[in-house]
């Protein structure tokens, strides 16, 4: 079981309307391994990403994780329960404090003892480095500070799988980087990721495999630095270029 | 002016306590109805929707009146006796629970779409998420329209007491003493004291919630 791949995507399709976004994407992702990925705005990363959690429903193809096919219906939110989001826009719960968002799903979700998931909460913010805001509410926080509860808040259901939707877009260039810092660490303690950003010198430096996207096609994959020194489709080597000298 | 209300106080105290009684009837059934038919409304499945639609259309557009006088003699006269209280309160909370469950509806769309993703992808249902986090922040940002129409009922309920004549309540005792008075303006400005000092409590009791519980975004 375990030495199967985590996620595997195979032949996927989706479209909105007659606005064709996958046109056929294949994927596997390794246990451990951390992928980047790629692409200009509107090539359908973010599409691609939300059908690996099953927010959105591929036309056709076949997606599994962890063995199971991720599909509409009963299972669907124990698998989801497995695998962390963290959105552009945090998205954290107005109404509750930062710990009770990190403690709900634990303890309505999983079951676990509200005591034994504040004693958990409180070490997860912690090690996001923002233990002192515990009793503060989302709105009293910076952008990066919320994103990095966002990331607690996933890692609160020990998820398989952590998937990042350009996590850092909405930032304020000054607090980028502490966001980033969770996230690097926690891909050298061996999560397994998938990153839509566009943070390059991130991807150079933790991912295993970066993915360039476009026209809803993996167009090139391959080991970041590879990526970066000789991309072989003209529209990778444009996308290198815009993001590199900019 | 004053020796009106002492000379009838237990009418008029009476008649209060039979309002306040309708009143906090009516508005447990408004707001557990108006909940349950906003989730309808806002359910993944277009027959729930529908049904919810179907009960706000009706409720809203029958007169009060109208739904008093069939929740009381027509269904007496159909061999239905369900008595004047219970028509009463129910006539009211579901009336009002139209209006209740169109507000939560409105708050429920102000909620983004991103906090439903969110819980989802926690891995609770999408009935777990409209339990805990849609409904409660709908409730928050409706805290203020609720009150309104809390208000509205109370004052709705002066309706219940005049057409069920079973009913002595305020409005319905304060006629009581001004036919047996004739002090027709002083009778019934103590009738108004009365509801005032009730929609006044309402109001300090929403403007205290909205304080408590207003969101921050
Ligand atoms: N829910 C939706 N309804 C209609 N069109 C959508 C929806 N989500 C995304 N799209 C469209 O799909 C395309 C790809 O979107 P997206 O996956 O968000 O791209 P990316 O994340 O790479 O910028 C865009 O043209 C976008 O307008
Ligand atoms: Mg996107």
């Amino acid at each position: 079981m375990s030495d199967q791949n985590l996620v595997e995507l195979q032949g996927i399709h989706k479209a909105f309307g007659d606005n064709v976004v996958l046109a056929g994407v294949d994927l596997s992702v390794a246990r451990g391994e951390v992928i980047v990925i790629a692409g200009p705005s509107g090539s359908g990363k973010s599409t691609m990403l939300r059908c690996v959690n099953g927010l959105e429903t591929a036309d056709r193809g076949e997606i599994t994780f962890d063995g199971r096919p991720v599909k509409p219906g009963k299972g669907l939110s124990a698998l989801r329960a497995e695998i962390g989001f963290v959105f552009q826009q945090f998205h954290l719960f107005p109404h509750m404090s930062v710990l009770d968002n990190i403690v709900l799903a634990p303890v309505k979700v999983k079951g676990i003892a509200r005591d034994a998931a504040r004693t958990r909460g409180q070490e997860l913010l912690e090690r996001v480095g923002i233990a002192e805001k515990a009793h503060q509410f989302p709105a009293e926080l910076s952008g990066g500070q919320q994103q990095r509860v966002a990331i607690a808040r996933a890692l609160a259901m020990d998820p398989k799988l952590m998937l990042f939707d350009e996590p850092t877009s909405a930032l304020d260039p000054e607090m980028i980087r502490e966001v980033l810092d969770v996230m690097r660490d926690l891909a050298r303690e061996g999560m397994t990721m998938l990153v839509v950003t566009h943070e390059m010198g991130f991807a150079r430096e933790v991912c295993d495999r970066l993915v360039f996207i476009d026209g809803g096609l993996i167009v090139e994959e391959g080991p970041p630095a590879e990526f970066f020194a000789n991309a072989q489709s003209e529209r990778a080597r444009e996308f290198v270029d815009k993001i590199i000298h900019h | 002016m004053i020796d009106v209300l002492t000379e009838h106080w237990s009418e008029f105290s009476s008649g209060w306590w039979v309002t306040v009684q309708i009143i906090a009837g009516s508005f447990g059934i408004a707001m557990v109805v108006g909940t349950f038919v906003a989730a309808f409304r806002i359910a993944p499945n277009k027959w729930l929707q529908r049904l919810g639609g179907l009960y706000v259309e009706v409720f809203r557009n029958i007169p009060l009146l109208v739904l008093l006088f069939i929740s009381f003699a027509g269904l007496r006269r159909a061999g239905v006796d369900i008595g004047p209280w219970v028509a009463g309160i129910a006539s009211l909370g579901l009336y009002t629970a139209a209006y209740v469950a169109e507000a939560l509806r409105s708050g429920v769309f102000s909620v983004g779409k991103g906090q439903i993703e969110a819980s989802l992808s926690l891995g609770f249902s999408y009935a777990e998420t409209l339990r805990r986090i849609v409904l409660p922040q709908a409730f928050r940002t409706v805290i203020a329209p609720l009150g309104s129409l809390t208000i509205a009922m109370i004052k709705n309920s002066a309706i219940v007491g005049v057409s069920l004549l079973a009913l002595p309540d305020l409005l319905k005792q304060a006629r009581v003493v001004s036919a047996r008075t004739f002090q027709t303006d002083e009778t019934f400005f103590w009738a108004a004291v009365g509801y005032i000092i009730l929609t006044g409590a309402a109001t300090l009791i929403f403007r205290a919630l909205e304080k408590r519980f207003a969101i921050a975004r």
